[in-house]
């Protein structure tokens, strides 16, 4: 009753506000950020009363909030709040990066590339197969030459396959959850993100080869990827290491320290032409491993709160992006590919999983975590808008519906798969995770990562 | 460079300057006032080197926006109730009339200047004339801070200057933002444009909602977290309403404070959560003033802003001395107890600062030319001036032998 009231007093204010004041004002920026942060977050213990992740309630107030449905926060704030986004995701990748340890890295990272490549492989191979033989129902792929669309099923496929770090650190952080199941499921994420960036510059190429851009855009260039991915490692480390030299002397103001941090890291990543979630995974990887523990925490402690409300609007953005009269329109064509792909990446995780000798709850829960999409697909889905301005504009619509789903759906899976494999501080633990638990520790006496 | 690495490094500069450089001033030299980062900001900025562009500055409009109600609501914090009522009503009543007193003392000759000057009617001039008026108005709290700490024991003066600075930020605020309301320009596109009370009622009303919103947001909540989320987000609703409103955000803002110390129960959390971000803010704030600063195009700023520094020194001092003597005060606070008010404050920029860059302002680079004068001359000196009427008052009042105790002498090293 008290949320539904609060909503009723922002939304009421909002609407007295918003026609007595001048459209295009820097404050426009400042009143939307301010309605989001108290709105969405509203909406996000609404969620969470019906054991809904947060983050799916900030996606669904932004897709409420936003311009396809009521418009109280208008395009071009959303547009002119496109900095929160970056904000975030360089938060989100530095937090990522100081979860990793370089000993669980050492002990843990082949069996993580194991389960990211077959699971990579077969959704890849499964959504080209898929889109290639939906050519003909597809209304912007109809007319074209089996070429083109062949050409047009790799990238897609290149894409469809991305997963959300942004989701994956969002629910870890609402949840707290840190056992097997989610360290699994973000080393994999993590890693993966890298591996895609690389396969859809390959793609890239194949198709340009395929099909030459009318407009002769240039894409990247083995070069140009190379730079990004090493660059990033580089210009991460430097960042990680002085960090740590922060930490280790100063140790102040930890809270707007670890948000210029991360803007900063955003910045230099976008100068020098570097992957940014990579350069900030590196720099809090970097960090986690070089700083005295009780100070990496410190830091971590300090950028999770910081990052509290920019994660609420960066999801609430995320959400007011959503057109949902374009995901309704383009349903029956996104339900199978969405359906496709959420059977692949099931497949291809327990399949990688066996492979890589992991058993229990990581083989049954980690595909689950998995299914989210966001960011980063929107922005693959755009290069390619840019690079066939024609087709790649159907292409990144068709997209933004498939990620539309995905990043609503995604988040709850994960959640219930931390839920039921009992990692979530606080919450009941199933008879189930139990079970799997004591019959794990039956086997591995040593391993309590699971606890 | 691009804007958001220039705003990264003002910002580790203000950081390592608030850090460094200011508490070092403050032990060593007396000196807390932050006018060095004005004086930065004109360095940096388009009338100097140019390293800061207006196009810049421009972009940063949301964050000043979000400095200035920041401000408010740290000043709204005073305001804790149960304190206040604790307070005699003889000091609100020097409080008050001193701010009032020096109010109308610069807004008066200021209007009558101002439009011999500039050749402009009494009713045209009165919106620059008032808001130089509040500006005046407002005295710097971190002197009076400073020396207070700085005692073993507060005598009523101190406590007077405290109250007098809170009072001037309120009467300056208020003042300022009702002026704002009814110096409002109709907006477009809307049927009846809303009445100057009206416009008032908004501006209250934006600081009552968001001061309430955060009440119930919180509920019993003590999670820090939880708390600085709902802070946030009830400050940036409150100063983006009222800057889209083209209102001042100062005055709802303080509505906001006001309501959060007064409802919640992490009364103290909420005060060290603001203060946290205030102080680096302030100082991202002036240099963003520094570099919004243009010089007047008229020559006649020549003999305004002179004329309002002499005219604010003389309104300090003589209405305190007179708010004193009205209320039979005198005995206790001394003649000149006025002197220890001139320092000017964050509160006089912040006043100017929104005046510039309001759309419907006359005059805005005098005011604000007069402002950043005024701050610069009476800040560097303000805990010294304290410090002066302090112990003079002591010596008045208290034996020599008591003195040494109330007043230790300032030492280079006292933190």
């Amino acid at each position: 009753m008290r949320r539904a009231f609060i909503l009723a007093l922002l939304f009421g204010g909002m609407q007295l506000i918003l026609p007595l004041g001048t459209a295009g004002q820097g404050s426009q920026v400042l009143l939307a950020f301010g309605f989001l942060i108290l709105g969405a977050y509203t909406v996000g213990e609404m969620a969470a009363a019906i054991r809904l992740p947060k983050l799916v309630g900030y996606l669904i107030a932004g897709a409420i909030f936003g311009p396809s449905v009521f418009g109280t926060i208008s395009q071009e704030a959303t547009d002119r709040l496109a900095p929160v986004g970056q904000l975030a995701i360089a938060l989100i990748a530095f937090l990522a990066g100081s979860e990793l340890r370089w000993g669980e890295v050492k002990q843990r990272g082949a069996a993580l590339l194991k389960i990211m490549t077959v699971e990579l492989a077969l959704s890849f191979v499964a959504l080209l197969a898929l889109v290639y033989g939906l050519a003909s129902f597809l209304p912007f792929l109809r007319e074209a030459p089996p070429i083109h669309a062949l050409a047009f099923a790799l990238l897609f496929a290149s894409i469809a396959i991305v997963h959300s770090p942004a989701a994956t650190m969002g629910i870890l952080t609402e949840t707290a959850a840190r056992g097997a199941v989610a360290r699994t499921t973000l080393g994999v994420v993590l890693v993966a993100d890298i591996a895609v960036v690389l396969l859809f510059s390959g793609a890239l190429a194949i198709a340009r080869a395929l099909v030459p851009p009318a407009t002769g855009a240039a894409g990247p260039s083995l070069a140009m990827v190379t730079w990004e991915i090493i660059g990033a490692v580089l210009v991460g480390s430097l960042l990680g290491g002085a960090v740590a030299l922060y930490l280790r002397f100063v140790r102040r103001e930890l809270f707007l320290f670890a948000i210029l941090v991360a803007f900063f890291g955003a910045e230099i990543a976008r100068l020098a032409h570097v992957e940014t979630l990579l350069t900030l995974l590196t720099a809090g990887f970097v960090t986690e491993n070089v700083s005295r523990r009780s100070e990496g925490e410190m830091l971590r402690h300090a950028m999770e709160r910081s990052a509290a409300p920019v994660f609420v609007v960066f999801f609430a953005l995320s959400g007011a992006k959503i057109d949902i009269e374009g995901v309704t329109t383009l349903l029956p064509l996104v339900l199978p590919i969405v359906l496709l792909r959420a059977g692949a990446i099931w497949a291809g995780t327990r399949l990688g999983a066996r492979w890589a000798g992991v058993t229990g709850l990581e083989k049954r829960y980690v595909w689950m975590g998995l299914i989210s999409q966001a960011g980063v697909a929107i922005a693959l889905a755009t290069v390619v808008a840019t690079a066939y301005p024609g087709l790649g504009d159907h292409l990144r619509t068709l997209f933004l519906a498939v990620i539309a789903i995905n990043e609503t759906v995604g988040p709850i899976l994960f959640r219930r798969a931390l839920a039921d494999s009992g990692e979530i501080p606080g919450a009941e633990r199933p008879r189930e995770a139990v079970l799997a638990l004591a019959s794990l520790r039956r086997r591995s006496p040593d391993d309590s990562s699971a606890a | 460079m691009s804007a958001t690495l220039t705003l990264i490094l003002i910002v580790v500069g203000a950081y390592l300057a608030a850090h460094v450089a200011f508490d070092w001033l403050a032990r060593r030299f007396l000196i807390v006032s932050g006018a060095e980062y004005l004086i930065l900001g004109i360095l940096l900025g388009p009338q100097v080197s140019g390293l800061m562009s207006a196009e810049v500055v421009d972009a940063f409009a949301p964050f000043m926006t979000l400095a200035l109600g920041w401000i408010g609501a740290v000043i709204g914090t005073q305001f804790y109730l149960p304190g206040l009522v604790r307070i005699p009503g003889a000091a609100y009543k020097v409080a008050f009339l001193e701010a009032i007193l020096s109010m109308a003392v610069v807004a008066g000759p200021m209007a009558l200047a101002l439009s011999r000057l500039f050749d402009l009617t009494l009713e045209q001039v009165l919106l620059p004339a008032i808001t130089l008026g509040a500006a005046a108005a407002a005295s710097a709290p971190s002197g009076v801070a400073l020396i207070a700490r700085r005692l073993t024991r507060r005598g009523p003066l101190v406590r007077q200057l405290e109250i007098n600075t809170a009072v001037d930020a309120f009467v300056a605020i208020t003042t300022f933002g009702l002026l704002l309301c009814f110096a409002h320009a109709a907006p477009q596109g809307i049927s009846r444009p809303p009445t100057a009370t009206e416009w008032a009622v908004i501006t209250i009303g934006i600081g009552c909602v968001g001061g309430t919103l955060f009440h119930l947001f919180v509920g019993g909540e003590r999670n820090i977290d939880r708390l600085f989320i709902s802070l946030a987000g009830a400050i940036i609703l409150a100063s983006g309403a009222a800057g889209y409103l083209q209102l001042s955000p100062l005055l709802p803002s303080l509505l906001v404070g006001a309501i959060l110390v007064n409802t919640s129960r992490n009364r103290e959390e909420i005060k060290q959560a603001l203060f946290t971000v205030e102080r680096p803010l302030y100082f991202v704030l002036l240099i963003f003033a520094g570099a919004a600063w243009r010089l007047p195009d008229s020559k006649a700023w020549l003999i305004a802003v002179p004329l309002f520094l002499i005219t604010r020194s003389i309104a300090k001092v003589g209405s305190a001395r007179l708010a004193a003597r009205l209320s039979g005060m005198l005995p206790v606070l001394g003649a000149d107890w006025g002197r220890a008010l001139l320092g000017q404050g964050p509160l006089a920029i912040a006043i100017a600062l929104n005046y510039l860059v309001h759309n419907n302002s006359l005059l805005p680079n005098i005011v604000f030319t007069a402002t950043v004068a005024s701050v610069l001359l009476t800040d560097l000196s303000s805990a010294r001036l304290v410090q002066s009427v302090v112990r003079k008052q002591l010596r008045r009042v208290i034996p020599r032998s008591a003195r040494e105790t109330a007043l230790p002498a300032p030492s280079p090293e006292e933190p």
